[in-house]
């Protein structure tokens, strides 16, 4: 490797005094001594340059090895910061991605939410209202006068159990009532609008049914062929429901044609 | 840079090094960018280039090949990189120069030195320190202790060219 340097002057026999003078370690008077040595041995002078070109080269050796590490611990930095600044792209985009779905299922869901709410309370004319009550016209029987009230009490007060709602009570006041003083249609009538309106469609029939039966013209068997009617819709007979409405529907006497007539062309009972 | 340029190139001489440090810093991006471009460089490749052409910088000041701060420092050193691959050096070799056999087998020797050696030297021929400071930094007990440490580095160093 060393062919082309010129050779070197050995500085070992020289080392220690060198590098005390160099370094400043010399007393004063050592140091005169040892630079009138410099001027008058050649061989000293000649490891002296030596030693000041290997310091030389030293210092410019450890410069450039602290530039090469520094540079590349900067280097290294760099490239961790650009990972980790990469990897922060990459988590918020992953973020704003799962923000992106989940807000769209949110909106997705509320939207359903919506949809199905409006679809289910809506009043709807495609749909008409399938419960026999939604047409259902009540009787509210004859008003209780003072005078009724004084010639029957009994039936007075079952009618008033009727109206304010109390049905079985009334039902059993209606009992006690003599079927003579008031007659048996007016009494099977009202048992039969009693029952009804109790929820209990299948009895109110087999009363309704016999006051219907009984005199086709009066106006109580009109009014009963109404009742009867919806009793058989309560009781999800459908079909015998249909053929009483349609019958009170047709009869331009009946007081609940109109309310017969809208049952029937709402076709509800026709569904089945 | 808010140092004026001819006063950068003298810090440099005398072993300040943030001016460069500084343009790796800034530079590495667009330099990258420019070698792939150019040269169709990986940009782990051209990192590497750049920290080499700096070191030739450092060096080409050091040894006083480089006297006066070029007007446009960001051109010399593009130039020097792309001469550094037209002349095929390969990574982490520096330029060959009129003087490079001595210093570069002082280099290779210095580090064949251990940890210890390479720093204490360091500390007191580039840095500068004196025994105290540079006992305080490594850990030794007083200034005596580093002097001799630094001594029995340097003779090993001159040993190891012998």
């Amino acid at each position: 490797m060393s062919p082309q340097t010129p050779p070197r002057p050995d500085l070992r026999p020289y080392f220690d005094e060198l590098e005390r003078f160099a370094d400043g370690q010399m007393t004063p008077a050592e140091q005169e001594a040892f630079e009138l040595r410099l001027e008058q041995e050649e061989d000293l002078a000649d490891a002296h340059a030596a030693y000041e070109q290997l310091t030389a080269d030293l210092r410019w050796a450890a410069g450039h090895d602290t530039l090469r590490l520094r540079l590349q611990a900067l280097d290294e930095r760099m490239n961790e910061r650009g990972t980790a600044l990469a990897r922060v792209e990459q988590l918020n985009q992953r973020r704003q991605r799962r923000w992106t779905v989940l807000g769209t299922l949110g909106a997705l869901l509320l939207l359903a939410v919506g949809a199905a709410a409006w679809y289910f309370t809506r009043p709807s004319p495609a749909r008409p209202a399938r419960s026999w009550e939604a047409y259902y016209q009540p009787d509210p029987g004859p008003v209780v006068t003072p005078a009724l009230l004084h010639a029957r009490p009994l039936l007075s007060e079952a009618l008033d159990q009727y109206q304010s709602g109390h049905y079985p009570a009334a039902l059993h006041s209606l009992g006690r009532v003599s079927p003579t003083s008031v007659g048996n249609d007016t009494l099977l009538y009202l048992r039969g609008l009693i029952l009804l309106r109790q929820g209990q469609g299948n009895a109110a029939q087999l009363y309704l049914r016999r006051v219907s039966d009984e005199n086709a013209t009066s106006e109580l068997t009109r009014r009963a062929r109404y009742h009867l009617g919806m009793a058989y819709w309560q009781a999800k007979e459908l079909a015998p429901a249909l053929t009483e409405l349609r019958a009170v529907a047709a009869d331009s006497l009946n007081p609940y044609r109109a309310s017969a007539r809208r049952a029937v062309a709402a076709g509800v009972l026709e569904g089945k | 840079m808010s140092a004026p340029l001819a006063e950068t190139l003298t810090q440099l001489r005398v072993g300040n090094q943030k001016f460069l440090i500084d343009f790796y810093q800034r530079s590495r991006h667009l330099f990258s960018r420019w070698a792939q471009r150019q040269h169709r460089l990986a940009p782990a490749q051209a990192h590497g280039l750049l920290q080499d052409t700096l070191l030739d910088f450092y060096d080409q000041v050091a040894d006083g090949r480089i006297t006066k701060m070029p007007d446009d420092l960001r051109a010399f050193i593009y130039g020097m990189a792309q001469q550094r691959l037209a002349a095929q050096v390969p990574a982490h070799v520096p330029l060959p120069a009129a003087e490079a056999g001595r210093r570069q087998r002082l280099l290779a020797q210095f580090n064949q030195l251990g940890a210890d050696c390479q720093q204490v030297l360091t500390y007191f021929y580039f840095r500068g320190y004196h025994f105290e400071k540079m006992g305080g930094k490594m850990g030794f007990p007083n200034a005596t202790v580093a002097r001799l440490q630094k001594s029995a580095c340097l003779r090993k160093l001159y040993e190891l060219l012998k």
